[in-house]
């Protein structure tokens, strides 16, 4: 934990939640784990930016939450991604590739 | 089928405690992490919080994205159940197409024929005149009582009194105008043209105020010899002529041969006195004392008058009779002349046209009412066959409020469909009545359908398909639902019974109203027989008929005689033609020159009253080429020319007249000091069209007596219309400038002449038909459906043993016994109703018994036949089968 996280680039968090997502449903406590472990640690998404955007999601129609039980057997809200919420992370992902690249063939020329 | 199953939405205060119980649970999930961590559980709750970052904005971001998709959600949800509703509806209808055909045709018809009614009526009768303040603009016509004429024209001396005199009108003007026959022919170069003409009076535009669209209207001063060569044109001849251009006004045209000023141009609405369109207005003036006679005897001017503010048109009577009658012991020519009539100026021009108008307006009523019915009797059969079909729906769970909407849905777009199609048909049919032409209403040229007629016919189909459609709705998803579900379908119990009562009473109505229809429709359609079956007293098929006026050039006495003549010769020498005669007016068209019999020296001892004698100006020949018999004597020959013993001619009913059993050929009429014999006597001719009594006539040899106008009427063999360039061009030979007013047949002449009779027959007898037939379809489907009901009943009787025929007998009594009930009520009230069609009648009465026996007939037949197929379906019904049904 002595590293300090890298913020996030605007839009990055509704990306970094669908490919989440798109393993398995998850409540919003776990979709934060998730991604500080699967970055171990570099991403830290704020948990304010996360809830907003789930609800921003779900109302977009790209997530749908139901009540479900949490490990703690406790009531928690799971999310999971909609068919459409699948095609936007496909084209999110494509759209994201061609902008670091054009950024690195700048910042990096080989 | 999408599901129409779902969840109720979340409230408000639902989605804030599911947003709030998320956060908490997240921030107990941390604080729990941070304690395995070793932090105090105050300071992990703490921390946790922290961490979370803003969390007072995000609860409230959170709250109003789950609201806002709960929003969305629920319109989604409405406008998929109303796409479900209309796809179900149509559906529904796609399963019956029987009733689905059946009501959009009634109510395509039903609001067709009132669309294209109610279009003519606000276009005739309710739409603004053209004119400034019209209801203070009045007609005016002078009346003699012993000549029997209540609507007489004033003679222009008389006017000028009238004029000068009157206190209670602030103007007052007058004009000549004859439909087809006052004319001016117009040179610039191009083809010679007739032009159709009224001649005004200075009065005349200061009494009706038009706006002119160009320039201005006449002045006192350009109504004065010398100073009259000015003339305002018509929208259409400005249109035609000089292709709208405008910078018109101060240009000059030759009218009759001379030179003219236009100084304005009127709007196309502005056709007064004319029906349709009129090209030229200019100063009566012009035409001098040899053109039109100018005495007191001579009545040929036309009045209006604009009254002062608060005068009413019967105080204006009285002040106009009272100067009438003191002309009228002032001067012997105004013997008689003693009264007057004022009438609105609306009512004088539409007025001869309001009552087969409102007659129209009452049928068309009745047809809306029909249809009406009709919808009413056919969504009830429809809902009651559905009731089970409903009470399966609603044990499934669908709310009553859903069924409701389904059912209105449906009659809805019934009701949307029928008026859309109504709409067309209306705005067809008025095109057809527009390009029909014969129809000759005043302002016949400014029908359209308008948005405003269009939206009473849109919601008339909507306000039907809610009335209509929310009745049985209602009905059909209240609390009998479940109770039909449970008990019915054994025969006619319950509710089915009421329904059937209720639609009992409904084809009744339908009944009695298509009676009314029906004997309207015979009652017109006779009518119109009968007056076609008039003998018109000539025959016009192969006639020929073209109008011209002789020009100005060519009319002194000496000159003119031979230009008539060598044109007559001229069409007579055209290859295929029979004979050619010409008379100055037209049969139907008009009434020739009105004297007095006491004037021209008829014989009034035998106790003949003094009456109005028509002179008519002819050819030789006009008789033959007409068709009308020589009765006696002998006809006009070229020997009877001008300078020779003037001859005469009369007709049957002069003849009988004033030499009753004598027969009048030879006898001598003595007018001042000329004596004038009569030759012959021919066969009454309907000079005032079909419908009016003969009066008796004169006829002169036009070679003896000019007169400027002559129709040419052409025998013929074979098709007259093949011969029509042919004797134009003959009549060019003669004069390559001579304008021709109109080219037709006497066929068409007199069927332009009945063509109202004619279309209100027409259009009743459509009505009729349509009454009839909405009728018939209300019985056939009260009892079909009463069929289907009683199956069971049914089958049950025929294995208890019942004979065929009395199965029969009951399902027809049921039928005949509604259409006896509305044909008594329907007879009755034919019988009240009729009467208002009296003054629309020829020859048949509007109670006449034999149209009421034959409507009865028909009636009670249709009934019969429409009750027959149910009644063999029932006989067909196989009582096994039937029995063990559901």
């Amino acid at each position: 934990m002595a590293r300090q996280a890298l913020g996030l680039l605007q839009g990055t968090v509704d990306v970094l939640i669908l490919k989440t997502l798109s393993w398995q449903p998850l409540h919003g406590y776990g979709i934060s784990e998730f991604i500080r472990q699967e970055t171990n640690g570099d991403l830290a998404v704020e948990d304010a930016a996360l809830y907003q955007a789930l609800h921003r999601l779900e109302r977009k129609g790209l997530v749908e939450s139901e009540w479900g039980v949490s490990d703690a057997n406790r009531r928690a809200r799971i999310y999971s991604i909609t068919p459409d919420g699948r095609k936007q992370l496909r084209s999110e992902v494509i759209e994201m590739r061609r902008y670091m690249s054009a950024l690195f063939r700048v910042l990096e020329p080989a | 089928m999408p599901p129409t199953f779902r969840f109720p939405f979340r409230s408000r205060s639902r989605i804030a405690s599911e947003v709030d119980e998320e956060l908490e649970l997240h921030l107990a999930m941390v604080a729990a992490h941070l304690r395995a961590e070793g932090w105090s559980p105050p300071d992990a709750e703490a921390e946790a919080r922290r961490r979370f970052g803003d969390l007072d904005f995000t609860r409230a971001y959170c709250r109003d994205e789950d609201f806002r998709r709960e929003k969305e959600k629920s319109r989604m949800i409405v406008v998929d159940e109303l796409r479900n509703d209309v796809l179900y509806a149509l559906r529904g209808l796609r399963a019956s197409p029987g009733f689905a055909l059946i009501a959009l045709a009634t109510l395509a018809f039903g609001i067709g024929a009132n669309t294209a009614i109610f279009s003519v009526v606000r276009g005739v009768l309710l739409a603004p005149l053209p004119f400034t303040t019209p209801d203070r603009v009045v007609r005016v016509w002078e009346s003699n009582k012993t000549l029997g004429i209540a609507q007489g024209t004033f003679s222009e001396p008389d006017f000028l009194d009238v004029r000068a005199e009157s206190r209670l009108a602030s103007t007052i003007g007058g004009y000549f105008f004859a439909d087809g026959r006052s004319g001016v022919d117009l040179k610039d170069g191009g083809t010679p043209e007739h032009l159709s003409a009224a001649l005004v009076t200075p009065g005349f535009f200061e009494t009706l105020k038009p706006h002119p669209l160009l320039g201005r209207t006449l002045t006192t001063e350009e109504g004065t010899p010398g100073r009259n060569h000015s003339v305002v044109i018509g929208y259409g001849l400005w249109k035609r002529r000089f292709g709208g251009d405008v910078h018109v006004v101060g240009r000059s045209v030759t009218l009759d041969g001379e030179p003219f000023t236009i100084v304005g141009v009127l709007p196309q609405e502005f056709t007064y006195p004319a029906s349709q369109s009129l090209d030229v207005w200019m100063p009566l003036s012009f035409f001098g004392p040899d053109a039109i006679g100018r005495g007191r005897a001579s009545h040929f001017v036309s009045v209006i008058a604009r009254l002062n503010p608060g005068v009413t048109t019967a105080q204006f009577q009285t002040e106009l009779a009272a100067l009438a009658s003191r002309l009228s012991s002032g001067y012997p020519e105004n013997a008689g002349w003693d009264a007057a009539r004022v009438t609105t100026i609306r009512e004088s021009i539409v007025g001869e046209v309001r009552g087969p108008l409102l007659v129209l307006v009452a049928a068309v009523a009745l047809v809306l009412l029909i249809t009406c019915v009709n919808i009413a009797s056919l969504l009830l059969a429809r809902a009651t066959a559905r009731q089970r079909e409903l009470a399966v729906r609603a044990a499934l769970g669908a709310g009553r409020g859903r069924i409701v909407r389904q059912l209105l849905t449906e009659s809805l777009i019934v009701a949307l469909l029928g008026g859309m199609l109504g709409a067309l048909l209306g705005y067809a049919a008025v095109r057809a009545l527009v390009a029909a032409g014969g129809v000759q209403l005043p302002r016949g040229s400014e029908l359209h359908v308008d948005g405003l007629v269009l939206l009473c016919a849109f919601a008339i189909s909507l306000i039907s398909g809610l009335l209509f459609g929310a009745m049985p709705a209602i009905r059909a998803a209240g609390p009998a639902l479940e109770r039909k579900l449970r008990t019915d379908t054994r025969g006619s119990v319950g509710s089915g019974a009421q329904a059937q009562r209720l639609r009992g009473a409904l084809v009744v109505s339908q009944v009695a109203l298509a009676v009314v229809l029906v004997v309207g429709a015979g009652l017109a359609t006779k009518s119109f027989a009968r007056l076609l079956s008039v003998d018109p007293g000539f025959h016009p098929e192969h006639v020929l008929v073209e109008r011209l006026s002789i020009p100005e050039e060519s009319s002194d006495s000496v000159r003119g005689p031979a230009y008539y003549a060598s044109v007559l010769d001229a069409v007579r020498a055209v290859p295929g033609v029979e004979a050619a005669g010409s008379v100055r007016d037209l049969p139907t068209r008009g009434v020739g020159e009105m004297r007095r019999a006491a004037q021209l020296g008829l014989p009034l001892a035998n106790g003949a009253a003094d009456a109005s004698v028509q002179l008519h100006h002819i050819s030789t020949d006009y008789f033959k080429a007409m068709g009308t018999r020589l009765e006696s004597g002998r006809d006009f020959q070229a020997t009877d020319r001008h300078g020779a013993p003037i001859v005469l001619i009369v007709n049957e009913e002069l003849a009988k007249r004033y030499w009753p059993g004598e027969g009048a050929a030879g006898k001598v009429l003595h007018v001042g000091n000329t004596d004038l014999q009569i030759v012959g006597v021919v066969q009454n001719i309907h000079q005032n069209g079909l419908s009016e009594p003969v009066e008796p006539t004169i006829y002169i040899h036009a070679l003896q007596n000019l007169r400027g106008a002559m129709s040419i009427v052409v025998r013929t063999k074979g098709d007259p219309m093949r011969l029509a360039n042919a004797v134009r061009h003959a009549i060019w030979s003669v004069n390559r400038n001579q304008s021709l007013m109109e080219v037709t047949t006497m066929e068409n002449v007199l069927g332009s002449a009945v063509a109202r009779q004619k279309l209100l027959a027409w259009l009743l007898g459509i009505f009729g038909v349509l009454g009839l037939l909405l009728g018939a379809i209300g019985i056939y489907g009260l009892l079909s459906f009463a069929v289907t009901q009683r199956r069971q009943e049914i089958g049950v009787r025929a294995a208890l043993g019942a004979p065929a025929s009395s199965v029969m007998r009951m399902i027809l009594g049921q039928g005949m016994a509604l259409a006896f009930g509305g044909v008594i009520i329907g007879t009755i009230a034919a019988s009240l109703l009729t009467k208002q069609l009296q003054a629309q009648l020829f020859g048949i009465r509007p109670g006449d018994p034999v149209t009421f026996a034959e409507v009865i007939a028909v009636l009670l037949g249709t009934a019969m036949l429409a009750s027959w197929s149910p009644a063999r379906r029932a006989l067909a019904i196989d009582p096994v089968t039937a029995m063990r049904q559901d």
